[in-house]
C-alpha cells in the first residue's frame, strides 16, 4: 500500500439476514465482495442504480453495519475488527454527510447545537473555544453567524445540507463518506453544494466517497469512479477514462442511459437499451451477476464469476479482458467493445 | 387551430399563512403531435399548472383567471367558488379526463390501487369511457399490456401491484393512460423514481408509443437531460410564471433569461469535453407568499435593475417560437423609456443582487 492510500478496502462484504415468511431465512447479498482504495484527497465517486449495495458499502466502511468478510484499512490500520471502545478514535476521522437533509438533523436543537454535538461527544475544546468553531464552520460552509440560534426548520433544503456538512466538518475528519448528498435537492442548488464540497477539499484535503445516481454530477466531482452492480463493483478506474470509454458492458449500458443535456448528443449517439431489470440481491444469479441482462454474455458467464482484471491502471470484471479473450480479440467480435459508445 | 391553448391561467390555494400564487398568468399552446417540456424547480408551479387544466386542484386551491380551450373546446375551470358552476364543470371533464387527455404520474406506487388487480385498474378507464363489456376491456387491456412490454400479459392482468419491479409498474401507468388512445398525455416526472436504466426503456417506450398513435405529449420534468432527448420545445418556470420558451435548440443553444442560462450553467454536461467548473445559481428559490411586485428571479439574478423591482418584465420575441421575459432584452425596446418609469435606474448602476 502506497503511502499516501487513506483508506483501502479489500474483499469486503456484507450480508443480511431476513427472517419470516413462508420461504424462510434468506440472505441478502447486498456487498459481495468489493476491493478498492481512496487515495489522500481524492474523491472517489460510487454509481449504480438502486439496490445495487453503494450505501450499504459506505455505510460498511464506516461500521455503521458490521462487515460480514473482509478487511479494511484507514491509514494501514485495519479498522474492520476494532471493539466499540477503539473504534470511537477512529469515528472522528471517518464521517458521514446523509442524503436526506430534512431527517438528519434534530428538529428540537438549534444550528449550533447541531454543529457542536459531535465536538461535545469526542471531548474536543473547551465549551468557548467550541463555540468559536462553531462560529468558524458556519462561516465554512456560506452560513450566517447569526444562524446559530435558529431550528433546522427555518433553513431550506440546500441550507440544511451545508448544517449537515458543517457537522461533519466539525470533527476534522481526513475522510467523509458522502451518501448522495444532493439528490434531494433543486438543480441550481446541487451546483451550490458541490462547489462547496469541492472547495472544502482543496482547502482541507479530504477524501471523499461519493455516492450518487446522477452520473454527470459524479463524473464532475470524482477523480476515480468505481461502476458497481448487485455487490459487485464491474468496473473501476479514472473518471474521464471510464466516463470517455467504458470497458464492462453493464458501464456503457449505464453509460449510454444517462440523459445527456445537450440536444444535438441526444439526438446523435446510440443507446444500448438493457433487457428487463436488477436481479434481486437475495437471488444473484450464479456466475457474473450481470450475465442476464448482459448483450454479451457467453455460455462461461453463468458458470463462473469473472476475476477482476486489471487493464492500464482499470480494473474490470469481465471476462471480455481476461487475457485469453484479449489474445484472440481479433478473431472475436469484441471489436465494437472496445470502441468509444459516443 | 391548436390542440390546446391556455391563456393567463392564475391558480391561487390558500393557506393558513396566506394565499400562495403557485400558476401567474402562464399562457402557451399545443400542437396536435407535438411534445412540450415544462422545466421547473420544485415550486415553480409546474404540477399545479396541469393539476388546473385536469381540474384536479385540492379543495383550497381556486382559479382566479384563465381560459382553457381544448381542441377549440372551451374547458376552461370556473372562477371562484360557484358551486353551480363547479359541478357542470365537472361533469364536462369527467368525458375528458383518461378519455382525451390521458396522465402518467410521478410516483407508480401510489397512483396504482394496492388491493386491486392490475386487470380492474386498467379496464376500469375502458369500460367507463368506452362502454365496451368485460371481455372486450379486457381483450383490449392485454394488448396494451403487450404494447408496453409486458411479458404474458394474460396472466399479469390478474396479478397485484405489488407483485410488479418499480419499471414494470410505470409501464401499467403508461397502458392505462393510453388505454382510450387520448389526444393528449401529460407526464409529471414520469420517470423520476426510476433508475437510470429503466428510465431509459421507459422514455424511448413513450416516445415509440406517442409517436406511432400521433399522441401530444407535454412532459413536466426538473430534468434538463431528460427534455434534450425527449422534447420538441420548452418552456422554463420559475415561481409559477413562464420565464422563456422555445424550442429545444433555442433554449439550449441560445438562451436568454438569466434564469435558464443559470440552469444550463449549474449542470454538468458530460458530453463536454473539458470539466468546466459549476456555476451555480445564487441564493434560494423566493417565498411564493412573500413575491416581490416585479420580477420574482431578481433576488438571484447577476444582472439585476431597479426596474426589475417594480414592474413585471414584459414579453421579448426572438422568433415564432421562442421569447423570454427579461428587462435586460428589452433595453433597445423603444417603446420602454427606462427614465419615466418610477425610480428606474438604467442598466450597470447594480451588478450584484
Amino acid at each position: 500500500m502506497s503511502s499516501n492510500t487513506v483508506l483501502e478496502v479489500k474483499e469486503l462484504c456484507k450480508y443480511f439476514d431476513v427472517k419470516g415468511g413462508i420461504k424462510g431465512k434468506q440472505r441478502v447479498l447486498a456487498v459481495d465482495g468489493i476491493s478498492f482504495e481512496v487515495k489522500k484527497g481524492e474523491t472517489f465517486g460510487l454509481v449504480g442504480e438502486s439496490g445495487c449495495g453503494k450505501s450499504t458499502l459506505g455505510r460498511t466502511i464506516l461500521r455503521i453495519y458490521e462487515p460480514t468478510k473482509g478487511k479494511i484499512f484507514f491509514e494501514g490500520q485495519d479498522i474492520s475488527g476494532l471493539s466499540r471502545k477503539k473504534m470511537h478514535a477512529y469515528r472522528r476521522k471517518l464521517q458521514m454527510i446523509f442524503q436526506d437533509p430534512y431527517a438528519s438533523l434534530n428538529p428540537r436543537f438549534t444550528v449550533g447545537e447541531i454543529i457542536e454535538e459531535p465536538m461535545v461527544i469526542h471531548h474536543m475544546y473547551t465549551p468557548e473555544k467550541r463555540r468559536q468553531r462553531v462560529q468558524e464552520l458556519l462561516e465554512t460552509v456560506g452560513l450566517k453567524p447569526d444562524h446559530i440560534r435558529r431550528y433546522p426548520h427555518e433553513f431550506s433544503g440546500g441550507q440544511r445540507q451545508r448544517i449537515g456538512i458543517a457537522r461533519t466538518l466539525a470533527l476534522e475528519p481526513d475522510f467523509i463518506v458522502c451518501d448522495e448528498p444532493i439528490s434531494a435537492l433543486d438543480v441550481s442548488i446541487q451546483a451550490q453544494v458541490i462547489n462547496l464540497l469541492e472547495d472544502i477539499q482543496k482547502r482541507q484535503g479530504i477524501s471523499y466517497l461519493f455516492i450518487a445516481h446522477d452520473l454527470g454530477m459524479v463524473k464532475h466531482i470524482s477523480h476515480r469512479i468505481g461502476v458497481m452492480y448487485l455487490g459487485h463493483m464491474v468496473e473501476s478506474g479514472g473518471a474521464d477514462d471510464v466516463y470517455r470509454h467504458p470497458l464492462h458492458p453493464y458501464s456503457k449500458a449505464l453509460l449510454s442511459a444517462e440523459p445527456i443535456p445537450d440536444p444535438n448528443t441526444a439526438r446523435s449517439r446510440h443507446r444500448i437499451l438493457l433487457e428487463g431489470e436488477i436481479p434481486s440481491p437475495m437471488h444473484p444469479p450464479a456466475g457474473c451477476p450481470f450475465h442476464t441482462r448482459c448483450p454479451y454474455a457467453m455460455e462461461e458467464c453463468s458458470q463462473a464469476a469473472p476475476a477482476t482484471y486489471e487493464l492500464e491502471g482499470r480494473r474490470v470484471a469481465c471476462f471480455l479482458y481476461s487475457p485469453r479473450y484479449l489474445r484472440q480479440r481479433e478473431g472475436l467480435a469484441i471489436e465494437p467493445l472496445l470502441q468509444k459508445t459516443s | 387551430m391548436s390542440l390546446l391553448e391556455i391563456s393567463h391561467l392564475t391558480t391561487s390555494f390558500s393557506t393558513p399563512q396566506g394565499t400562495v400564487r403557485a400558476v401567474r398568468d402562464v399562457s402557451y399552446r399545443l400542437e396536435a403531435g407535438e411534445v412540450l417540456g415544462i422545466v421547473g424547480e420544485s415550486g415553480s408551479g409546474k404540477s399545479v399548472g396541469m393539476l388546473t387544466l385536469m381540474g384536479l386542484l385540492a379543495s383550497n386551491g381556486t382559479v382566479e383567471n384563465g381560459t382553457i380551450r381544448f381542441k377549440g373546446e372551451d374547458i376552461s375551470p370556473p372562477h371562484g367558488r360557484d358551486k353551480k358552476a363547479a359541478r357542470e364543470y365537472e361533469k364536462k371533464m369527467r368525458q375528458i379526463r383518461g378519455n382525451r387527455i390521458g396522465m402518467i404520474f410521478q410516483d407508480p406506487m401510489t397512483f396504482l390501487n394496492p388491493i386491486l388487480k392490475i386487470g380492474t385498474q386498467l379496464t376500469e378507464g375502458i369500460r367507463c369511457h368506452q362502454h365496451c363489456s368485460r371481455a372486450e376491456a379486457r381483450e383490449k387491456a392485454i394488448q396494451l399490456m403487450r404494447e408496453v412490454g409486458i411479458p404474458s400479459p394474460e396472466k399479469r392482468l390478474d396479478q397485484y401491484p405489488f407483485e410488479f419491479s418499480g419499471g414494470m409498474r410505470q409501464r401499467i401507468i403508461i397502458a392505462s393512460a393510453l388505454a382510450c388512445d387520448p389526444e393528449l398525455i401529460i407526464a409529471d416526472e414520469p420517470t423520476t423514481a426510476l433508475d437510470v436504466t429503466v428510465q431509459a426503456q421507459i422514455l424511448e417506450l413513450l416516445k415509440k408509443l406517442t409517436k406511432e398513435k400521433g399522441t401530444s405529449v407535454i412532459m413536466i420534468t426538473h430534468d434538463l437531460g431528460v427534455v434534450a432527448s425527449m422534447c420538441d420545445r420548452i418552456a422554463i418556470m420559475y415561481a409559477g410564471k413562464i420565464v422563456e420558451e422555445g424550442t429545444v435548440d433555442e433554449i439550449f443553444y441560445d438562451p436568454h433569461h438569466p434564469y435558464t442560462k443559470g440552469l444550463l450553467n449549474s449542470i454538468n454536461n458530460s458530453a463536454k469535453e473539458s470539466d468546466e467548473p459549476l456555476v451555480p445559481i445564487p441564493g434560494t428559490p423566493p417565498d411564493l407568499l412573500k413575491l416581490p411586485a416585479g420580477c420574482a428571479f431578481m433576488s438571484r439574478c447577476p444582472y439585476t435593475m431597479n426596474i426589475c423591482e417594480v414592474q413585471l418584465p414584459p414579453e421579448k420575441r426572438y422568433s415564432e417560437t421562442h421569447c423570454s421575459r427579461c428587462w435586460m432584452e428589452c433595453r433597445d425596446e423603444s417603446y420602454i423609456r427606462f427614465d419615466e418609469l418610477p425610480s428606474a435606474d438604467p442598466v450597470g448602476s447594480r451588478t450584484e443582487g
